[in-house]
């Protein structure tokens, strides 16, 4: 996957820019959405506890996947609302899913060498074509979310003041 | 809605994610349009002859014979594998995707090679990033809500 700067920085912008048109989508959303965009990153526990010691563990096949999958995304949004306060949980789930099903679709832009992206509709067992727009450790790519996150930002206050 | 329900429904959603993820583990192989990593662990011989797509890290290469050795994880333990027409320019302990035909037990004739990380830093590079990454959402989020610890949940800050 793309790294979670990147992600973080262009669902910061998106969602910045939905801002101005949306109401009630304000900055204590944005943030919301900034966490929900690093969800699929969770698949990354891997690195600390190998699924296959899951596997030995329990005894039965384990994949970590799911969770950036959009299945997983719905699951782990709804384990995320519940923290929150009872008047804000129903708006958090659904930026949350929104956010973290924003982050699967950059992260399906990358390069496949088939030209299609991983089962990240799972349950749905498709692999959606990829437009091939990067690989995951491209410094390229943190380049184009800095710029576009830093116009967005400036736009924003600019706006806001103005 | 009491502590009670609100931890027997996080509970209930948490075993559900360890259900799909037991569900993947058991049926991606035959999911994946190619032959598994597993499979090919477990039987090498069974698929030569088909188009296989592999991640693998790259632990030797020889640029002048346009070949590489790339090694794959599987639940039966690594193998390693000999790819030839590799024309990338990776370093050892570089990552890339492999896709071509298997033309023998551990040998894959490559017909696009996709690097991934160029070498073993280049992981690290993403992780370090992936950290800033984090900690900026953080930082963000607790500037807006924060944890009200008669109730143990995220409320909007009054200044936020």
């Amino acid at each position: 996957m793309a790294e979670l700067l990147s992600t973080v920085l262009l669902t910061y912008s998106v969602f910045t820019i939905g801002s101005w048109w949306i109401d009630g989508l304000d900055r204590r959303w944005i943030v919301v959405a900034m966490g929900g965009a690093a969800i699929p990153d969770l698949v990354k526990v891997d690195l600390l506890v190998d699924a296959r010691v899951i596997e030995q563990t329990v005894g039965l096949p384990f994949s970590y996947t799911p969770v950036a999958s959009i299945g997983g995304v719905a699951v782990v949004a709804g384990i995320v609302a519940m923290l929150f306060g009872t008047q804000w949980r129903r708006q958090a789930y659904a930026i949350l899913f929104a956010a973290g099903g924003f982050s699967l679709l950059i992260d399906g832009a990358r390069v496949y060498a088939d030209g299609y992206a991983n089962f990240y509709l799972y349950p749905v067992w498709i692999r959606p074509p990829t437009p091939e727009l990067f690989v995951s450790a491209d410094p390229a790519v943190l380049g184009v979310a800095l710029i576009v996150g830093a116009s967005v930002f400036s736009v924003d206050r600019w706006t806001a003041t103005g | 809605m009491t502590h009670w329900q609100r931890g027997v429904i996080v509970v209930g959603l948490v075993a559900m994610l360890f259900g799909m993820g037991v569900h993947y583990g058991a049926v991606e192989a035959d999911r994946w349009p190619y032959p598994h990593e597993d499979t090919l662990a477990a039987e090498p011989g069974a698929h030569v002859g088909h188009e296989v797509l592999l991640f693998g890290t790259v632990t030797d290469t020889n640029p002048q014979a346009d070949t590489a050795t790339i090694r794959v994880e599987s639940d039966h333990g690594a193998f390693s594998l000999t790819v030839q027409a590799f024309d990338a320019v990776v370093e050892r302990g570089g990552v890339v995707q492999v896709l071509g035909e298997l033309t023998a037990e551990r040998t894959v004739d490559a017909d696009r090679i996709v690097v991934v990380n160029h070498s073993g830093s280049a992981a690290w590079y993403k992780y370090g990033v992936s950290v800033i990454g984090a900690v900026l959402v953080l930082i963000a989020f607790f500037r807006y809500w924060q944890i009200d610890t008669d109730t143990w949940r995220f409320e909007v800050r009054r200044n936020g």
